[in-house]
């Protein structure tokens, strides 16, 4: 069960089951609990093989065992999302906390990643249950429907899930190539009906030079 | 008396005659009144040789002594501020979280090898703590600056608490503390969970814990 305890942390009750959470994230604990290192990007052999070539490297644990739970990233604010059986696509450096019961792997993003600064892969976690995402600044909660296409700046985005499709714009005319530009050369546009996250604060990318 | 909170990352005080008050050199931000601040050499209470025992114990942060009359605002790089009343419990925090503290308050250094010998100077050196903490005993109010939000844990003989080292903030009460440890063969290799080390806290009292791993 998770809940919030203030915007900054994370407090998990635990009757025996299991939950996977970023990598030295526990920030206290009372009762019995059990830390063991995970991998991302799925099980087995073929899992490694995935995380090798892919980047994507998630350093996921398994904790498990009876009482409460804290976990807290760098002061970062955390956003509770539920999953009914749907995907939700995040950044692994965005990731906190998921149920035990979640799948986790790693899908290609094409250009939108490499716009991001975060690589052509992404984490996607999916089933039913509950996961934390971490944002730099509390984050918006924008929907996305069929007659109302939705753009964000990729420095911005954060995750997604529901059934989108997204695509990659990008606004450079003469006058960026100039050194005239916005700022805002790069954007990627989500269509279809889902929920995107995006954080009041830009990471570092290719698209805020130009 | 006692510390008002304007904001996270504020707190205002108020300075009346006679009643001392004293905080980290450098974190007032602004004053109302008539109020003088002076350096304070001794860095703190209790004389010359405690000024020493700070010295060695390197838990020697600035301290000036604030008195007069009218009410000061503290604050310090950002940082968020956590007020902790005291009624008659020790405190134990580390000197560079302190902001700011009543002057009824008694400070002293600990030497964490009192509590657990060996190990308790090992659980200093893990935790960044080194090998001192600066207490405060009586009944009055502490600021005390922390990364993030700061929450407050109950600690009840019947269930302690682990806290992370670098999380860790201050606790009060009869509490012991203790590091345990959870290395297996798998931190051995590498590929640990990167929760080795935790500090167990037992007895009854609480334990301050920030959102975040970073120290100040």
């Amino acid at each position: 069960m998770f809940r919030l305890q203030g915007s900054k942390v994370l407090a998990v009750d635990m009757t025996g089951d299991a939950v996977k959470a970023k990598n030295g994230s526990m920030v206290a604990y009372d009762g019995q609990m059990a830390f063991k290192k995970m991998s991302g990007g799925g099980e087995g052999l073929r899992g490694m093989v995935t995380r090798r070539l892919t980047g994507e490297q998630m350093t996921l644990m398994e904790v498990k065992g009876h009482g409460t739970c804290w976990f807290a990233d760098r002061a970062s604010e955390i956003n509770l999302v539920s999953l009914q059986g749907d995907k939700l696509y995040v950044e692994s450096s965005n990731l906190l906390a998921t149920d035990g019961g979640l799948r986790t792997g790693t899908s290609f993003t094409g250009m939108r990643g490499a716009s991001q600064g975060n690589g052509l892969f992404t984490t996607t976690v999916e089933g039913h249950g509950q996961a934390a995402i971490m944002s730099d600044g509390p984050a918006v909660v924008l929907r996305v429907s069929a007659q109302y296409p939705l753009t964000v700046d990729p420095g911005a985005y954060v995750a997604h899930q529901g059934n989108l499709r997204q695509s990659f714009q990008s606004g450079v005319t003469f006058r960026t190539l100039m050194g005239e530009g916005g700022g805002e050369a790069f954007q990627i546009r989500f269509e279809g009906d889902g929920l995107v996250y995006v954080q009041p604060s830009e990471r570092n990318t290719i698209a805020g030079d130009v | 008396m006692g510390f008002r909170e304007i904001n996270s990352k504020m707190v205002e005080a108020t300075v009346v005659p006679g009643q001392r008050l004293f905080s980290q050199r450098g974190a007032m931000l602004a004053y109302k009144g008539e109020v003088s601040f002076t350096p304070n050499t001794a860095g703190g209470q209790g004389g010359i040789m405690s000024m020493i025992g700070r010295r060695v114990a390197n838990e020697d942060t600035p301290l000036m002594t604030v008195e007069g009359s009218g009410t000061v605002l503290f604050g310090h790089g950002g940082h968020h501020i956590q007020v902790i009343n005291l009624s008659g419990d020790t405190l134990c925090v580390e000197a560079d979280r302190l902001l700011a503290f009543e002057g009824t308050l008694q400070q002293g250094t600990m030497f964490l090898g009192s509590q657990g010998g060996v190990m308790g100077m090992v659980r200093g050196q893990i935790s960044g703590q080194g090998l001192f903490t600066t207490t405060l005993k009586g009944h009055g109010a502490v600021a005390v600056m922390a990364h993030g939000g700061v929450f407050e844990i109950p600690i009840t003989p019947q269930r302690p608490v682990h806290v992370d080292p670098q999380a860790y903030v201050a606790h009060h009460g009869d509490v012991r503390n203790k590091l345990s440890t959870a290395l297996g063969w798998r931190d051995m290799v590498g590929r640990g969970s990167g929760e080795a080390f935790q500090l167990e806290l037992s007895g009854s009292g609480a334990v301050y814990v920030q959102a975040s791993e970073e120290k100040l």
